[in-house]
């Protein structure tokens, strides 16, 4: 009676039903394999370096020094084959002289002197595996002798039997955190300014554009909406563009006689064209200002030291060329989450709004009670990618204004930056790295949590 | 199907992706390692290079890097790094110290024929590293207009900081977007005041000593021309940098290097300019340099080879081969020092620019002091010019940015071992 | 009813036909004045890369184009035409100078290996990441909460500090300075993954389990029915995969920094721009903006149709 029901069913293959335990191993299997591509370019490409990062972040490593370099310590001894002929232990950095009659000298470098007849074959006996800073060394020890040097007879790289070996870095457990964290000083400073830059930029950027992506991408889903296409592009052109061409674009249209102040100035008689590239006046400074409360004027809690900030600085809201860089940031962010958005807005049944027009909700009551709830997961993803997006912003500071001005652009990106490539300050930068992973994994659960709460 | 399609599509991609790469071979040739400067000197640079192969049958390439710093330093770090590379003054204690710098005691030629205070930059703890490739000097741009029409005399070689600060005080005029003269907020162009002055950060020991009394009168000085509104930054002017407040005639004077010259003649040929060496102080002149040099790596395939291409290029004849198309930095060499002004001659047919007073660039080689700090004084720098702006809007005294700067000082010099 | 309710006018006294003509009204001006602020920008970029130098720095800024057209901007005896010579208020001459100048450098080639590298990583990426996103979404195995969070973690370093470490990485991998070094490097990314994943966990799980019911493997579910219907998505991925790449200059820098053949556009740019400030005419580079923004300005408008209703995966009416 089956086969009548499965006429294609092979009658020879055993019934086609899984037992529990091999559709589990079915799923666990296909799960691994799909995952596996991604994840192996994700092992060597992302997390093998962070785990170089973090371990970078607990020693004092310049970031230039080859990693496999090691330099001879003052320290330790080497064997080698004197002119000679015989076997010899000598200290490290030892010149070994054979001068005329003299035969063969062991000279510390305290002790080098040109011999009698002013002529001298020198041997060096080095303890580097590549060439560096000790046979520099070396040959700064040659320089030191006077007279003519026939010849060098061979500068000789040899490993220590014992000891003596110095790395391209040291172990220096959690000093660079504290550095950052905990103790006075311009790395903390600076740490704590950048933190206070940054955390002004993502408090103000992340909810401005989220609310305008999700308006736009609300507005250009409507179907009654001609040129719908045109639309998008338009908005989504700021995101195509690459940071740096954007950044160039923005400084000139922000500078002093740029298009902005003179529209500005058009729009309000009285404007007087702000140097929006070049102040590092705080916003919230500026409005307190209107009322009077200036560092001169407000209490003398004002001056309390937090971590390195006074009060007053902590207050001060981002400076008028921060608020520039944030608005670059939003205008820049706002077409990919758009994107996102209007993605989103694809998968939501046209059946759920037939159903609120014919129950009479208003296109604002559609919004806020349908449109919104649906997209909580959606929005979660924007705000998480938004605040991933804006603790690390890089590109336009580096672009804009290299941290200034008076340090007010700086951010916790960058700050990484500047200590691994310029400061020379690799481990430092590793450390400031991975605070910052840390800050930025504490914000997203925390809006993980929020968010849930409100998925009813 | 969809998905058969994206396989067949894969693929096809993978195999297209795979047999493109073709991994190169590890040639025996040198590479050279630099920036891009512009496209002619560029274009010489290899021409020297291919010149060099014909010469000596040693292949050589020139790889210019969009990223300089970061393609450098990740190549240093990764132990695999060029031959041959540029280093800029202020990066030679840092590279030299981590080891990647290969000395240049012995191996160059004619050390004699370049300019002292330049080997003397390229010369780190007694030992000579590499060959300086070029160098840059402050001077004083003038317009000459401006200067007629406010009936001020012309800047001279006599100049003191008096005559400067006189001028760009009648030179100022606010309504017309004018000021006197553009004092960026860099730590490198302060300097020279503070040497004219006669002071310094560091003595021969090596000792902190720029909380002294000429620092205070030189950071006074360089303080008033933004507090007194005769002077400022570029940027108070609309402009981005003090060559193009001055191209545009919104400052009366600069103090830029050799390469607003090219900068001015190229956008601004109308510009009636004039050059003239920065004014003395009260204990004589000073200018900074800022110079390049030809290094050898320290870890090399090839160092005999590499050395007898730093010295071809940096040789007689190549520094007159690169004089000839230089964009703006001087020939490290006296020897091509007249081929660099001849230069000029050409560009500067059909504008008001006398090609003699690019002699004020040259001529600040024999007081120049090269742009380079120890170790780890990067966050000083960065101390000291965010100060330093803060005292340009009236925010902070002299006194108060050089305390900020003792103290960054003095905490980067706890910090080194 | 329905009928009855349309009409119905509600509390106020407005009748829900005047608000929606209202909200339009102010959606409208909304959009325009919005899309004239995302566009301005461009509009002045498009416009001075056709013009002469001294015009293109000039302020106020001229963007309309007046005839002649193709004008040669260096006048007798080779200096060039002063701004007021070829702009007059917010009209200008325009001359394709700059363009000219930029195809004396290598532009061909960067574009095509900018291309290159852009397809083939956003091909590998729409399949990586969405396969690895329906495993995490869908999928149960032991580690999958853990990869997720590993995942996410990635995104949350910022990527000035893995330089150095991706460089050695790639190097004793012998992919530096190749093509593959390029691809393979960027194959995946955690963004497109968390994407992905988010679309898929809001498929209904009654498409797969009548799959299931039908005895079709996982696999077969995942490619034969849930991928077809996540095209919004793997739309968004394709333009972002898409543009991500072709716009990187940072790591692509570090992969094949060494062998200026394989630059892409970014790069050549940059490269172009010089290490002390502009010794590029502002025109020729912003040329070159404008041929590195137009191709992405048209992928995406070829793309975004597909974000239209009814390809959705309810099969309800449209």
């Amino acid at each position: 009676m089956t086969d009548a029901l499965y006429p294609d069913k092979d009658k020879n293959k055993e019934p086609q039903y899984k037992t529990l335990a091999q559709k589990r191993m079915e799923e666990i299997i296909t799960g691994y394999t799909f995952l596996a591509p991604a994840m192996i370019v994700f092992v060597i490409f992302l997390v093998l370096p962070i785990v170089f990062a973090i371990f970078i972040s607990f020693t004092d490593w310049n970031g230039i020094t080859p990693l496999a370099q090691t330099v001879a310590g003052a320290s330790g001894q080497v064997e080698f084959t004197n002119p000679s002929g015989e076997t010899v232990t000598v200290p490290m950095g030892t010149a070994v002289i054979k001068a005329g009659e003299d035969g063969i000298r062991y000279l510390t470098q305290a002790e080098i002197q040109v011999p009698a007849n002013g002529t001298a074959i020198v041997a060096v006996v080095a303890a580097d595996i590549t060439q560096g800073k000790d046979t520099n060394a070396a040959k700064s020890l040659l320089k030191d002798i006077e007279g003519p040097l026939s010849e060098v007879l061979e500068v000789k790289n040899l490993a220590p039997i014992t000891g003596g070996l110095d790395d391209a870095f040291k172990m220096e457990g959690l000093d660079n955190y504290t550095r950052l964290l905990l103790q006075d000083g311009l790395a903390q400073k600076d740490f704590f300014t950048a933190f206070k830059n940054t955390l002004y930029f993502v408090l103000g950027v992340v909810p401005v554009q989220t609310i305008l992506a999700l308006l736009l991408a609300v507005v250009l889903n409507q179907k009654w909406l001609k040129a719908r296409g045109l639309f998008r592009t338009v908005y989504y052109f700021p995101s195509i563009t690459s940071s740096v061409v954007i950044s160039l674009i923005f400084m000139w249209m922000f500078s002093r006689s740029g298009i902005i102040n003179v529209v500005l100035s058009g729009l309000f008689p009285n404007y007087d064209p702000v140097t929006w590239l070049n102040d590092s006046n705080g916003l919230i400074h500026n409005l307190l200002g209107v009322f009077g409360i200036t560092r001169q004027t407000v209490g003398e809690w004002a001056t309390t030291r937090i971590v390195g900030l006074t009060a007053w600085d902590w207050i001060s809201g981002p400076s008028v060329t921060m608020f520039t860089i944030m608005i670059l940031n939003t205008w820049t962010t706002i077409g990919t989450l758009m994107v996102i958005f209007l993605a989103a807005l694809q998968n939501i049944s046209p059946e759920v709004y037939e159903a609120a027009q014919i129950d009479g909700a208003t296109a604002w009551q559609t919004f806020r009670r349908i449109t919104v709830p649906l997209l909580a997961p959606t929005t979660f993803f924007v705000v998480t990618l938004g605040l991933i997006g804006t603790f690390q912003v890089f590109d336009q500071v580096f672009v804009i204004s290299s941290g200034g001005p008076a340090k007010t652009t700086i951010t916790i990106a960058y700050i990484v930056y500047q200590n691994g490539f310029k400061n020379s300050e690799m481990g430092l930068a590793a450390a400031s790295a991975i605070i910052l992973f840390g800050i930025i994994f504490v914000f997203t659960m925390i809006q993980r949590r929020i968010t849930s709460e409100h998925t009813a | 199907m969809l998905s058969k399609r994206f396989i067949a599509l894969f693929s096809l991609f993978a195999v297209l992706v795979v047999s493109l790469g073709i991994a190169s071979a590890q040639d025996e040739k040198l590479i050279v390692a630099g920036w891009s400067s512009n496209p002619e000197e560029d274009a010489m640079l290899s021409a020297l290079l291919v010149q060099f192969t014909e010469d000596t049958g040693i292949e050589a390439e020139f790889v210019p890097s969009p990223d300089f710093p970061t393609t450098m330093q990740t190549a240093f770090a990764s132990g695999d790094y060029p031959n041959v590379f540029y280093i800029d003054s202020s990066k030679l204690p840092d590279w030299v110290e981590a080891g990647v710098v290969a000395v240049g005691e012995g191996e160059l030629e004619n050390p004699e024929g370049f300019y002292p205070s330049l080997l003397n930059t390229f010369t780190y703890d007694g030992v000579l590293y590499c060959a300086p490739k070029d160098y840059s000097t402050l001077a004083l741009q003038y317009n000459k207009d401006l200067f007629d029409a406010a009936g001020v005399e012309y800047p001279t070689a006599e100049w003191t900081w008096d005559d400067l600060m006189a001028a760009a005080e009648k030179l100022t005029d606010k309504d017309a977007n004018v000021v006197g003269l553009v004092t960026p907020p860099d730590l490198n162009r302060w300097l020279p005041f503070l040497y004219q002055e006669g002071g310094a950060i560091f003595d021969e020991e090596g000792n902190y000593v720029m909380d002294s009394e000429a620092a205070k009168t030189a950071l006074e000085y360089y303080i008033s021309f933004s507090t007194g509104g005769f002077g400022g930054t570029a940027d108070s002017v609309d402009a981005g940098w003090g060559g193009e407040a001055f191209g545009k005639g919104n400052t009366a004077m600069a103090m830029e290097g050799n390469w607003v010259i090219n900068f001015l003649l190229q956008n601004y040929p109308d510009l009636n300019w004039g050059v003239a060496e920065l004014p003395m102080g009260s204990v004589g002149k000073a200018t900074m340099a800022f110079t390049v040099c030809f290094a050898v790596g320290a870890d090399n395939n090839n160092p005999e080879a590499s050395w007898q291409l730093v010295n071809y290029l940096t040789g007689e004849a190549g520094q007159m081969k690169t004089a000839e198309v230089s964009f703006g930095p001087m020939p490290s060499r006296g020897s091509a020092a007249q081929t660099y002004l001849e230069r000029w001659e050409e560009p500067a047919k059909g504008t008001k620019f006398d090609v003699a007073d690019v002699g004020a660039f040259v001529i600040g080689a024999e007081y120049a002091y090269p742009w380079q700090l120890p170790v780890g004084f990067q966050p000083f720098v960065d101390a000291f010019n965010s100060s330093l702006q803060k005292a340009f809007t009236g925010e902070m005294t002299a006194d108060e940015v050089l305390a900020e700067a003792q103290a960054a000082a003095e905490e980067v010099m706890s910090q080194v071992e | 009813m329905a009928t009855v309710t349309q009409t119905q006018a509600a509390p106020g006294g407005l009748s829900r036909h005047t608000v929606m003509r209202i909200l339009s009204g102010i959606g409208i001006v909304f959009l325009v004045f919005f899309a004239f602020i995302q566009f301005m920008p461009f509009v002045l970029t498009i416009a001075n890369s056709f013009k002469c130098l001294p015009a293109a720095e000039q302020v106020p800024q001229a963007f309309i184009p007046v005839p002649p057209f193709n004008i040669e901007c260096r006048g007798g005896g080779g200096a060039m035409l002063p701004a007021d010579a070829t702009t007059e208020g917010v009209t200008f001459n325009s001359t394709v100078e700059g363009y000219n100048n930029i195809f004396e450098f290598d532009l061909p080639r960067w574009f095509i290996n900018t291309a290159i590298y852009a397809l083939a990583i956003t091909l590998f990426r729409v399949v990586f990441d969405s396969m690895a996103g329906y495993a995490l979404a869908r999928l149960s195995f032991p580690g999958n909460r853990v990869m997720f969070f590993m995942m996410l973690g990635t995104m949350m370093i910022p990527g000035v500090v893995l330089l150095i470490p991706r460089f050695i990485i790639l190097r004793q991998l012998g992919m530096l300075n190749t093509y593959q070094g390029v691809v393979f490097a960027l194959a995946a990314d955690a963004f497109g993954v968390f994407l992905m994943k988010q679309f898929f966990e809001s498929v209904p799980k009654e498409i797969e389990e009548a799959g299931q019911v039908d005895g079709a493997s996982h696999f077969t579910i995942f490619f034969r029915i849930i991928l077809p219907m996540a095209t919004p998505a793997l739309t968004a991925l394709t333009i972002f995969s898409f543009q991500g790449t072709w716009n990187n200059f940072m790591d692509v820098l570090i992969i094949v920094g060494g062998k200026p053949d394989l630059y892409n556009l970014p790069l050549g740019l940059a490269l172009l721009r010089g290490q002390f400030g502009d010794t590029l005419e502002w025109n020729t580079f912003l040329a070159g903006a404008v041929i590195t923004t137009l191709p992405l300005a048209l992928v995406f408008f070829m793309f975004q149709r597909y974000f239209v209703e009814g390809i959705s995966y309810s099969g309800v009416k449209g």
